[in-house]
């Protein structure tokens, strides 16, 4: 940690690191983690569907706590998306060394994991649907899937245990670590913290975090989280594998556009923007579909 | 200076939605449940608002063994009303949820899965002699179902007569869909299976039990045959109301509720689909006065049917708590399994049948037998037929019990129905007043000893004039149709004393009909009646 943190540098002028979202994201992270760490206490994830029941209904402000936790988790991913398209919109992704690049790249399916972890940890119909897609997805891992679906879901049919386990830990370290080595500082700017903290209270105070239908419920659509919607759409015609094949599509896109010079780097910000232009197509359709 | 504003907007926009969620906590607070949470050894939260003892069912649905949500669905999990209600189900039973509720499979799924048989639910008898009536099919028999007749997109006349004036009994209507006689009933399990507490206030929560007291049945079973009615002594003088006197049942006179005699199989079907009530109903006379048919009694230990075993397991706990409790034992079917036990005519037993033990009685003399009422648990003596020479007249072989014994049947001579299509009303299909409505306009109600008619088996029965009735439905595109029936019937009307020798041997000439409500059913015909007049004529002349 002796480089100098990229959030040093001054943001929004030509040239700059374009760090101000990637700030924010990091303090959001932090209120992510501190309010859930302050949930971890009122949730068992073999009774998971109590546990939020619980959380929701019975526990003085537990509803503004959990909204305090989701809200803030969303953020972390939409910052860091507005983050990533500043990024490539001022060129500035050379100033990461390759390795620190690629790792930073990664960050993206890790907060895409985490938030999937926590929307299964809901445990009500559309958590168990999303689990079950998941598995499939992971199955089809090629030579590993079996052993990665039992790694990540667990071998208990029911018990999110081992979800909630990567949730709250291995994804949220993951993510920890891999800030910090990006923003070049182990902890988050107070001042972004703050904001990140205040922008969560009021959306988790106005905006209520609805819980979903009983698990014993079958609805006639089933929606999983916002920011797999593109993925579910893109599923229900193509096979599981495009699962993970389509994240990592991107992943490798993203990752080697520091690697690409005019028109090659063009040529690589067309394709992500045509893979992103793709998602949105699929959300609508998934969206649509449910109404 | 962007970010001086952008902390203050959103310091405002945090302070507005601390705010915001300081009501929401205040409304949380006060919403939740301060009873306990547990019910049947698991967390069921909707105990700790619903405490009342005037919320509780009692019995083997009490509600703090089963909690509120086994039957009423819902989410027993949560804290406040509103998402506690979500998917509420306020009529536990009714069919279309009933897989859910009552038929889950931890519960009563078999006893579930076989009222998709039952006669009160498919009404395929009821459809089929309907619309045989009224000449759209040749023949009154059929699979259509009350069913098919609300589904029908494009209903004939008949279907849209049993969619206005008959579907209303059907199970499957919910209670919300029925007409006021059965209004305090639900559909479903609960028709039969919850207590009717129209007039209680305050309202409490119905028993839910397997006493099925004959107010229950009264509501449905009152209209059509009037067999409801008929069982108490009363008889419908003008459509709907009031009631003259006559003689009651000899079953109801001594007691005996609608469930003492007809069996499970009869009620709630037994997985086979039948189109008539009468090839549903097991229980005959002979089950329980005699000469009981061959292979009509068995051990209990040779009895295959498990419902029967399992209530008389459970009878037998019952019996076997009463004894530790009181130190004495109750009344109930005996337990052990070579006792003796009856059965209707597929071989369902009658678990309130008992054979009274042979030490009282000499080896000589023939067995007798006790029947248990299922409501108060009396026990009543129950008479075997004798075989004397009254129950052995020649030439009367073919006569069933009731021929003699059914003492008199509600007769409605003549009915006007027509079809007034400036007027409205209730349309079971859609669940409110539709355009059009069928107008009953009978002449005369009146009672009488039954007819008699020859079922295609040959055997000699009961008949009534079924559906006398003259039909305008050209305004629901039809015709005019006139139909002269003569339909079967058991009128619930049984008599200690048969009905006289000249009730039938000199009985008037009486009306001609054109057909049967069943396929092979007439009256007797002129060649038939010569004879049985003959036969007095022989007997009384020296």
């Amino acid at each position: 940690m002796d480089r100098p943190g990229l959030t040093d540098a001054p943001a929004g002028r030509a040239g700059a690191p374009s760090g101000g979202f990637g700030r924010l994201s990091f303090g959001f992270l932090a209120v992510s983690v501190v309010s859930g760490v302050a949930l971890v206490p009122f949730y068992t994830p073999a009774s998971a569907w109590d546990s939020l029941e619980r959380i929701e209904g019975g526990l003085a402000w537990g509803f503004f706590l959990r909204a305090l936790h989701a809200y803030s988790s969303f953020a972390v991913l939409v910052t860091a998306a507005i983050h990533i398209v500043q990024v490539l919109a001022a060129k500035t992704e050379r100033q990461l060394p390759a390795g620190v690049w690629w790792r930073s790249v990664a960050l993206l399916p890790v907060t895409v994991a985490a938030l999937l972890g926590g929307f299964v940890l809901r445990g009500d119909a559309e958590a168990i649907a999303a689990l079950a897609i998941w598995q499939r997805i992971l199955e089809s891992l090629p030579l590993v899937g079996v052993e990665a679906a039992r790694l990540f879901l667990g071998s208990a049919p029911g018990d999110l245990g081992a979800a909630a386990l990567h949730h709250a830990g291995t994804f949220t370290l993951i993510l920890w670590l891999l800030t910090a080595e990006h923003a070049g500082r182990v902890y988050p700017d107070v001042r972004e913290t703050v904001l990140a903290g205040l922008v969560s209270a009021a959306l988790a105070g106005t905006i209520p975090l609805p819980l979903g239908a009983p698990p014993s419920a079958s609805p006639a659509h089933l929606l999983g989280p916002w920011s797999l919607l593109g993925l579910q759409g893109a599923l229900a015609v193509v096979p599981p594998w495009v699962g993970w094949v389509a994240p990592l599509e991107l992943v490798v896109l993203l990752g080697l556009v520091r690697h690409g010079k005019g028109r090659g780097r063009k040529v690589l910000v067309a394709l992500i923007a045509l893979w992103a232009a793709g998602y949105a197509f699929f959300t609508v359709r998934a969206l649509l579909v449910a109404r | 200076m962007f970010r001086t504003f952008a902390f203050v907007a959103a310091l405002c926009a945090a302070l507005l939605g601390l705010l915001t969620a300081a009501g929401r906590e205040a409304r949380r607070e006060a919403s939740v449940g301060r009873g306990p949470d547990r019910a049947g050894g698991r967390v069921e939260r909707c105990v700790s608002c619903h405490a009342k003892e005037s919320e509780d069912p009692g019995g083997a649905h009490a509600r703090l063994a089963l909690g509120c949500a086994s039957c009423h669905l819902g989410n027993p999990l949560a804290f406040g009303k509103e998402r506690a209600h979500e998917g509420l189900e306020r009529e536990p039973g009714a069919l279309s949820t009933v897989a859910l509720t009552c038929g889950r499979a931890d519960c009563h799924a078999r006893e579930a899965s076989r009222v998709a048989t039952s006669p009160m639910l498919r009404n395929a008898g009821m459809v089929a002699v309907d619309r045989f009536a009224f000449g759209e099919i040749p023949s009154p028999d059929g699979r259509e179902t009350i069913a098919d007749v609300l589904a029908a997109a494009h209903p004939t006349p008949a279907q849209d007569h049993l969619r206005k004036l008959c579907a209303g009994c059907h199970l499957g209507t919910r209670r919300a869909n029925r007409d006021d006689q059965i209004g305090g009933n639900g559909s479903g399990c609960a028709a039969c299976h919850v207590a009717r507490n129209l007039d209680e206030k305050p309202r409490r929560h119905p028993a839910v039990d397997s006493k099925v007291t004959d107010d229950r049945c009264f509501g449905c079973h009152s209209g059509s045959g009037r067999i409801a009615l008929s069982y108490r002594g009363l008889v419908e003088v003008e459509k709907g109301e009031p009631f003259a006197h006559a003689a009651p049942d000899v079953h109801q006179a001594a007691g005996m509720a609608c469930v003492d005699c007809h069996l499970h199989t009869d009620l709630m079907g037994d997985g086979t689909a039948r189109t008539h009530k009468e090839d549903q109903v097991e229980i005959t006379c002979e089950a329980c006065h005699g000469p009981v048919r061959e292979g009509g009694e068995k051990r209990w230990e040779e009895v295959s049917d498990e419902i029967s075993k399992e209530i008389l397991a459970r009878e037998k706990r019952r019996e076997e708590e009463d004894l530790l409790r009181k130190g004495k034992r109750g009344g109930g079917p005996p337990a052990a399994p070579d006792a003796a036990t009856r059965l209707g005519t597929r071989g369902t037993p009658l678990i309130n049948l008992l054979r009274k033990s042979s030490s009282s009685s000499s080896s000589s003399s023939p067995p007798s037998w006790l029947l248990v009422r299922k409501l108060d648990g009396v026990e009543l003596p129950v008479k075997q037929t004798p075989h004397d020479r009254n129950h052995t007249l020649r030439g009367h072989e073919r006569l069933t019990c009731s021929a003699c014994h059914a003492a008199w049947v509600p007769t409605c001579d003549s009915c006007h129905t027509s079809f007034d299509a400036s007027s409205s009303q209730w349309d079971y299909a859609s669940g409110r007043e539709t355009a059009g409505a069928w107008v009953e306009k009978p002449e005369v109600f009146s009672w009488a000893p039954p007819l008699l008619g020859v079922r295609a088996d040959g055997r000699i029965v009961p008949a009534a004039p079924g559906m006398i009735f003259d039909v305008d439905a050209t305004a629901a595109g039809g015709g005019r149709i006139s139909r002269r029936l003569l339909t079967p019937t058991e009128p619930h009307t049984t008599g200690r004393r048969a009905r006289t020798c000249e009730s039938c041997h000199r009985a008037p000439p009486g009306p001609e009909f054109e057909a049967g409500t069943r396929t092979g059913f007439r009256g007797l015909n002129a060649a038939e009646r010569r004879r049985v007049a003959a036969a007095w004529i022989d007997r009384v002349t020296p």
